[in-house]
């Protein structure tokens, strides 16, 4: 029993950044019908980022999380405008295609930056707590909370505020937004912003808990669109919910059948659901 | 002169040329580039099936040529089979496979199809390296065979040796030979079909044709091309792991049919050849080359969504006319 | 008429015997150009990239001392280090351009087994000299291929010796997590779990991990239910750094022994000193300057200053290669005819210069399988530095007929 609970303790942290990723997909698949799969990537430069304001800097983690989260706005914004909107109206695939174009440039761009060595970023948060045989990492349980905060955040900035009004209606049909007057281009931005903010602080969150290195942010893209998959491409409890899911079973695979096969676990997820109930746990389309 | 005669004869001549490459090129080194690059046409004109005709992309390309490439290894090597036995069994064994790629995959469109497509690529790299038992994981197989000597109208064709030469004929035979194979496609009424769907798949499935078919009949092509030339590959190198066949290499077809023009069949033979040479004149550094392929890809894609060959062909066409006027 | 002849023709005799000397001495003085084929980039960096910068530094100690005087001429070494990013295929082209286009006929490096076989498998047909480096498949050697020599045991040499050693220290019941799927690391394992069971112990669980693993906490939790009496780690050190800190923070108090290889600096940078306090190395007695001699602490005091970091412990086995080079070229006094110099190398003593500590077979460095042999070593961690705790006793001659008989296999 105390290893069934520590393995889905050990997999919850890891289903909490899945979480933020598959967040960061879905909200630029949902309500712009881009698979951004450039997206792990963008992940792994706001993690780098954090290192070097967090190493070479001195600050403190979040702060230099924080600090990197507003970088990769910035970054998602030039995304947006650069590269994504002049595909806006042309064949999906051309997007695809530049997602997948996106993807080697910014994977070039981190190597470049910062080096083929993996990073660690080192945190305080080094405390263990035993409760009844289950170790709990002090890190594992700020990963959680931390992920919480930022989804609450963004669901609140989605549901109370005018922006949030505009992304939803466009989520809902474009072209009667922009009859209603809503300015698409800003949303646009608005949605990368946010979702690149939120990759930026996955990206940050592995980068303590493991480790960032080339060729990580491929596997975190691949595994969050399982996620999305799993939980209904465009639905945000979806996204939560099967973050959750799929770090758990990870964790339970790996501890219970194989750990050679753990990460084909996402991969098998995602075939299955795709050939049973395509439209994912909590999707709608 | 009558243009059909003019690009016949230049055809020729680039046949011609090709079969007396080897006495030309005197390197090693590029003779083994080229052997490479036309072993990467092979790969290249099945994704510009699935991904040009068709318009799904698939990047599960290397996975497939993986699968080629350990089905003929393994046979040769632990069955002792001839290597021309494994040869054209592999293309078959990888169309098996890839009907059970495909079933799933073909289901969704799009987006979808590519990330599920991604995920089995995924899979299947995992299974070659954690199967270490039967595929010798990251160590690899070593002393993969060539080829049994052939004798050919009394010549005795030899194919180990350091100087490759027959090997760059077998390799040449079969890259005529795949793009022989998408050319007999693209012109049937299959090939109308295929293009039907790129361009409105909705309509095509109105119009009462059974789109899932199709897809899966080119889907099930390119795997097998992909397998072939991942058994020349195999036979080639005589050392063979899982390395090749990740989904790196997969980006890099679907940059190859990009970048030599999608739908056309000269564009996957351009593409192929500028994926080999470009990283060993790129050899600057990793991160450059990655960046600068993004990059093309990128600009590629919003400017020149066809492709190079397209554009030289309209280049020409303008020369022509332009030339055509100053008579 | 007659004096001025004479003369003449003495001034004529000397001027003609001035240029001989001038053109002969500069004749003499030529260039060798060798080439290294190591992952400089991607996850074997860390065991490439150091073992070219040690090449690199050896050659330029060896032309700053004069170059290699190989029979009436002179070389100064030329060194062209190609990235393979640990990958076959780019191994294979880029020793062929070694070998095409720049003409190198000798070969340095190779950190890493899979593309190592890649180009071990063709190299036989080259007339080319290879000395293979950190790659620790047994099959590199046992092909027993005549121009292929590498400074490195295989891992298997190395298990057996940890095997021994961990039975006596009464481990009963071990765990083992490793990147399995990695033949060398399964070639240890197999060694150990023989030389174990010899004295009573036995392996209770063997969990795997990839080189680009990060997260083993599920293997961990798994063996921790077990109760194991001892640990063994084996892999690359990017991962195994992990294992070790995750360990500690899954509560795991056990006696933890490791095949991995890495240096202080590569460890820190992932697990703090406390989290890999008493952890030990098992390996051949690669660079801990308590262990080895003069020659290695000039070697680390010369590689730091110059890359501006700590030399990799498996690095020196690539230096070594240049002085293997520098004195099998000397003694067969041609740097050209490479059968002359692969007979040299065949008959070779361990170089005065080399910095590993090797084990001559039959007063030779290299054995008939072309494989030289390093002491194993117990490595120990304490307060945040590898310290060397004793030798492994390990059998070369035993195990150089062993790797004979699986020649072929």
């Amino acid at each position: 029993m105390t290893e069934i609970l520590q393995q889905a303790l050990n997999g919850l942290a890891i289903g909490a950044v899945y979480t933020l990723i598959a967040l960061g997909l879905t909200v630029v698949f949902g309500i712009l019908g881009i698979a951004h799969f450039a997206h792990g990537s963008v992940a792994m430069f706001g993690g780098y980022l954090t290192f070097v304001f967090s190493d070479r800097w001195g600050l403190p983690f979040f702060a230099a999380m924080g600090l990197a989260m507003l970088a990769g706005a910035v970054l998602g914004l030039l995304i947006e405008r650069l590269a994504y909107r002049p595909v806006r109206d042309a064949p999906h695939i051309n997007a695809f295609i530049i997602a997948l174009g996106l993807t080697m440039m910014t994977e070039g761009m981190n190597l470049l930056l910062f080096g083929a060595d993996q990073v660690v970023i080192q945190t305080p948060y080094r405390g263990v707590f035993n409760v009844a045989g289950i170790a709990i990492a002090e890190l594992r349980v700020l990963v959680i909370l931390t992920a919480c905060v930022l989804i609450g955040v963004i669901a609140l900035l989605i549901s109370r505020t005018k922006t949030g009004k505009s992304i939803r209606a466009v989520a809902q049909n474009r072209q009667a937004a922009v009859l209603m007057g809503v300015n698409v281009n800003r949303v646009s931005l608005v949605v990368f912003a946010i979702s690149s903010a939120l990759g930026v602080s996955a990206g940050a969150l592995i980068g303590a808990l493991l480790a960032i290195a080339p060729g990580v942010g491929e596997g975190l893209a691949v595994k969050g669109f399982a996620v999305l998959i799993l939980g209904g491409l465009g639905s945000i409890p979806g996204a939560i919910v099967g973050g959750l899911i799929l770090g758990v079973s990870e964790a339970m695979a790996a501890g219970f059948i194989s750990s050679a096969y753990k990460d084909v676990i996402a991969f098998l997820v995602m075939i299955v659901v795709l050939l049973f109930r395509p439209e994912g746990l909590l999707g709608k389309r | 002169m009558n243009p059909k005669i003019l690009s016949s004869i230049g055809l020729a001549a680039l046949l011609v040329g090709a079969f007396a490459l080897p006495q030309l090129v005197t390197v090693p080194y590029f003779m083994h580039l080229i052997i490479l690059a036309l072993i990467w046409v092979i790969l290249a004109q099945g994704q510009n099936l699935i991904q040009g005709f068709v318009g799904y992309v698939s990047i599960a390309q290397a996975g497939f040529m993986g699968i080629g490439a350990y089905f003929s290894t393994l046979l040769s090597v632990k069955l002792g089979w001839s290597v021309w036995t494994t040869l054209w069994l592999t293309p078959l064994f990888t169309t098996l496979v890839s009907v059970l790629v495909g079933y799933p995959s073909l289901r969704v469109k799009g987006h979808y199809f590519a990330i599920v497509t991604l995920a089995y690529n995924m899979v299947i790299f995992t299974i070659l390296l954690t199967y270490s038992s039967v595929t010798g994981g990251e160590a690899g197989i070593s002393n993969v065979p060539r080829p049994p000597e052939l004798s050919v109208w009394g010549w005795v064709v030899n194919f180990e040796g350091k100087s490759n030469t027959a090997y760059y004929i077998l390799v040449l035979l079969s890259a005529l030979l795949a793009t022989g194979i998408c050319a007999i496609i693209l012109h049937s009424r299959v090939g109308r079909v295929l293009v039907a769907i790129r361009q409105n798949e909705s309509l095509a499935e109105a119009m009462g044709v059974s789109t899932w078919r199709y897809k899966l009949f080119a889907f099930v092509v390119s795997a097998g091309l992909a397998g072939f030339a991942g058994a020349l590959y195999a036979h080639y190198i005589g050392f063979l792991n899982p390395e090749p066949f990740g989904v790196d290499q997969s980006l890099n077809a679907i940059l190859a049919v990009i970048l030599g023009g999608s739908g056309t069949l000269a564009g996957p033979v351009v593409g192929a050849f500028a994926v080999t040479f470009l990283p060993e004149y790129l050899r600057i550094a990793d991160s450059y080359r990655l960046v600068t392929y993004g990059f093309i890809l990128v600009v590629a894609t919003i400017f020149l969504p066809r492709g190079l060959v397209p554009v030289a062909q309209d280049l020409l066409t303008r020369a022509k006319a332009l030339l055509g006027k100053n008579k | 008429m007659k004096v001025l002849n004479k003369r003449f023709v003495v001034a004529a005799m000397v001027s003609a015997l001035g240029t001989g000397w001038g053109l002969s001495a500069f004749a003499a003085e030529k260039e060798l150009v060798i080439g290294v084929n190591d992952a400089l980039t991607g996850p074997g960096a860390v065991y490439g990239l150091p073992q070219s910068n040690a090449v690199q530094m050896a050659a330029e100690e060896i032309n700053a001392r004069g170059g290699i005087k190989a029979g009436a001429d002179n070389y100064k070494l030329k060194v062209i280090s190609n990235d393979d990013k640990a990958n076959p295929t780019e191994a294979t082209n880029s020793v062929r351009k070694l070998i095409d286009r720049d003409g190198v006929k000798y070969l340095l490096g190779f950190c890493c087994s899979g593309s190592t076989s890649a180009v071990a498998s063709f190299i036989e047909k080259e007339n080319v000299v290879m000395l293979v480096g950190n790659a620790a498949e047994r099959a590199i050697t046992a092909k027993g291929t005549p121009n292929l020599f590498r400074t490195r045991p295989p891992a298997d040499f190395t298990g057996a010796a940890a095997g021994t050693f961990v039975g006596k220290r009464g481990a009963k019941n071990v765990a083992v997590i490793g990147s399995l799927d990695v033949s060398f690391y399964t070639q240890y394992l197999e060694a150990f779990e023989r030389e174990l069971a010899k004295s009573g112990g036995k392996i209770v669980a063997k969990e795997t991990f990839g080189l680009k693993d990060r997260d083993m906490t599920p293997q961990l939790t798994k063996v921790r239910a077990l109760n194991p009496d001892a640990l063994l780690v084996l892999g690359y050190v990017e991962p195994a750094a992990f294992v070790y800190r995750q360990a500690t923070e899954l509560g795991m108090k056990l006696p933890r022994y490791g095949f991995t290889s890495g240096s202080e600096e590569q460890f820190l940078k992932v697990a703090s000193s406390e989290q890999m306090e008493g952890v030990w190395d098992l390996r051949p007695t690669e660079l801990t300057i308590e262990a080895l001699d003069a020659n290695a602490k000039t070697y680390v005091t010369n590689y730091t200053k110059k890359f501006g970091a700590a030399p990799s412990p498996s690095s020196p086995y690539a230096y070594d290669q240049v002085y293997v080079l520098k004195n099998a070229i000397e003694a067969a006094g041609n740097a050209d005819d490479t059968k002359k110099v692969l007979a040299a190398i065949r008959t070779l003593a361990v170089p005065k210069e080399a910095v590993m500590k090797y084990l001559p077979t039959n007063g030779t460095m290299f054995d008939g399988n072309g494989q030289a042999y390093t002491s194993n070593g117990a490595f120990q961690w304490q307060k945040g530095k590898w310290i060397y705790v004793s030798d492994l006793p390990s059998d070369t001659k035993v195990y150089s007929e062993f790797l004979r008989s699986i020649r072929g296999k």
